[in-house]
């Protein structure tokens, strides 16, 4: 049997050690961790405003990508522009400078595509950060990403797989036979769902606790006439209703903060 | 030690046939479930887990006798934890894609019980060269299953094989879209954790049959 002090000396020494190699691990790695993070924040930006994967496969080609088509600025809540670094913004906390990107055709003539606004929010085990993505009539979604949060993997981790994000942009639509328009893979490929009623106001996206109802009265999908809620409603996720609560309730208050500016473009037409 | 001599051969091999960690002693089969959905990922995994497996048995054994019996699991918990966490910044750093892939199941081969049990079975008992090959074996008997079961995952549950490649992964092979329009049809199930629970059990079925295991009743 060892000494009491032998055994607190070898456990001191050991964690000195340890913490050492650590720390001299994460020191030397930290300039190349931060590049990365940077430019999975880009490529979320890119990916939620529907630019090609093609262009997003590494941290060159998505550096570019966003050099060539994205200008940013900060807006404040009521609409007007607002001096910031934009990515030097803390997102969850800020309510004074609201960052917002917008996917231009050029930087010639500055044809806004696309606009992304970032969203952050408690899910059920930590802060949920994405972006979502409006089409110039500030009313259509044009996409939503997820790119960082500790949810469970399988359960609300689910909020960054593709079969929830695509829920935001696939509204089912009926062709002229009646029946429902599906891309090659057997996907619904439908129109955006919309963020604004019929006022016009931001009323955010519903996510739902289960699947969006379409139609009321019986299976037969006919959805535009018997349920106009669905248009801004979205399918949960099965296991995970306090993530889907919460992307519900940060995703409307982030858009609402984003409002004043909102309808500035849509009146005005320009950024 | 001669480094092949038979003993040291059957260290390694044994843990691969026979003693295999995961389907015979049925340990770490949490992250062996969680990480089979693609191939790149077990790979991945596997190295990482081979990494960790080593070089814990090696510095275990090379202070096995300095080691207070008082706070051994402490000590073997810390070393565990740091190399972990070392493989993990590293991930971070050189295979981004993969290490948000990964995600919690990285960090958690602190508690993968292979790893805990080897250096407690093994290591603290025996010299460095000799706990280097066990961890190797043990790496490999466990990378070996994951693999397998990653392999008929992928393949019959998404229809492709993907070797990693330091980014999204490199798509070797994908089902033909002929045979999709033909009425093949991937396996849904087989992308979700039970599916790899049935594979797993059919490996162990197979293992059991092939080496002539019977269960001791």
């Amino acid at each position: 049997m060892h000494s009491n002090n032998y055994t607190l000396g070898f456990v001191f020494i050991v964690t000195i050690i340890l913490g050492t190699m650590l720390s001299f691990t994460k020191d030397s790695v930290k300039v190349l961790q931060d590049q990365n993070l940077k430019a999975d924040v880009q490529k979320t930006i890119l990916k939620s405003l529907d630019f090609d994967e093609s262009l997003l496969l590494t941290n060159e080609s998505i550096e570019q990508t966003f050099k060539n088509f994205i200008v940013d600025k900060c807006v404040d809540i009521d609409g007007n522009d607002a001096p910031c670094e934009t990515s030097e913004v803390d997102i969850e906390k800020n309510v004074e400078t609201l960052p917002i990107y917008f996917k231009v055709n050029n930087k010639e003539d500055y044809k806004v595509e696309g606009i992304a606004i970032p969203i952050a929010g408690k899910g059920l085990w930590s802060t949920i950060f994405g972006y979502i993505a409006l089409n110039p009539d500030t009313d259509s979604i044009l996409g939503i990403q997820f790119y960082k949060h500790g949810e469970t993997p399988g359960l609300g981790g689910e909020v960054e797989k593709e079969w929830f994000t695509r829920n935001f942009t696939n509204h089912p639509i009926k062709d002229s036979n009646g029946k429902i328009i599906k891309d090659e893979n057997g996907k619904i490929d439908g129109i955006p769902k919309k963020i604004r009623n019929n006022n016009g106001d931001i009323i955010g996206i519903d996510v739902l606790k289960g699947a969006v109802q379409y139609s009321s009265a019986s299976k037969q999908v006919d959805f535009l006439d018997t349920n106009p809620l669905a248009i801004h409603q979205v399918d949960g996720i099965s296991g995970a209703t306090v993530t889907a609560k919460g992307v519900d309730s940060f995703l409307k208050e982030d858009l609402k903060k984003y409002e004043a500016y909102l309808n500035k473009v849509r009146d005005s037409g320009t950024i | 030690m001669e480094l092949f001599n038979s003993e040291s051969k059957k260290i390694i091999n044994d843990p691969i046939n026979v003693n295999n960690p995961i389907s015979l002693q049925v340990l770490g089969i949490c992250s062996a479930l969680a990480v089979t959905i693609r191939l790149d990922q077990a790979i991945i995994m596997t190295l990482a887990v081979i990494f960790v497996l080593c070089s814990s048995n090696v510095i275990l054994s090379l202070i096995r006798d300095y080691i207070p019996a008082r706070v051994r699991i402490v000590i073997m918990l810390s070393v565990i934890a740091s190399l972990v966490s070392v493989v993990d910044e590293l991930l971070k750093a050189y295979l981004y894609d993969m290490s948000k892939q990964l995600s919690v199941f990285v960090g958690l081969i602190i508690t993968n019980c292979i790893i805990m049990g080897r250096a407690e079975a093994f290591a603290l008992k025996n010299g460095p060269s000799k706990a280097f090959l066990d961890g190797l074996g043990n790496g490999l008997g466990y990378g070996m299953i994951i693999i397998i079961v990653s392999f008929f995952r992928e393949l019959f549950g998404a229809g492709t094989i993907t070797l990693p490649d330091g980014g999204a992964g490199y798509v070797l092979w994908r089902i033909p879209e002929a045979w999709y329009a033909a009425g093949y049809e991937n396996i849904g199930l087989l992308v979700l954790s039970p599916g790899a629970f049935f594979i797993l059990g059919l490996v162990i079925w197979g293992q059991r049959e092939w080496f002539g295991l019977e269960e001791d009743v």
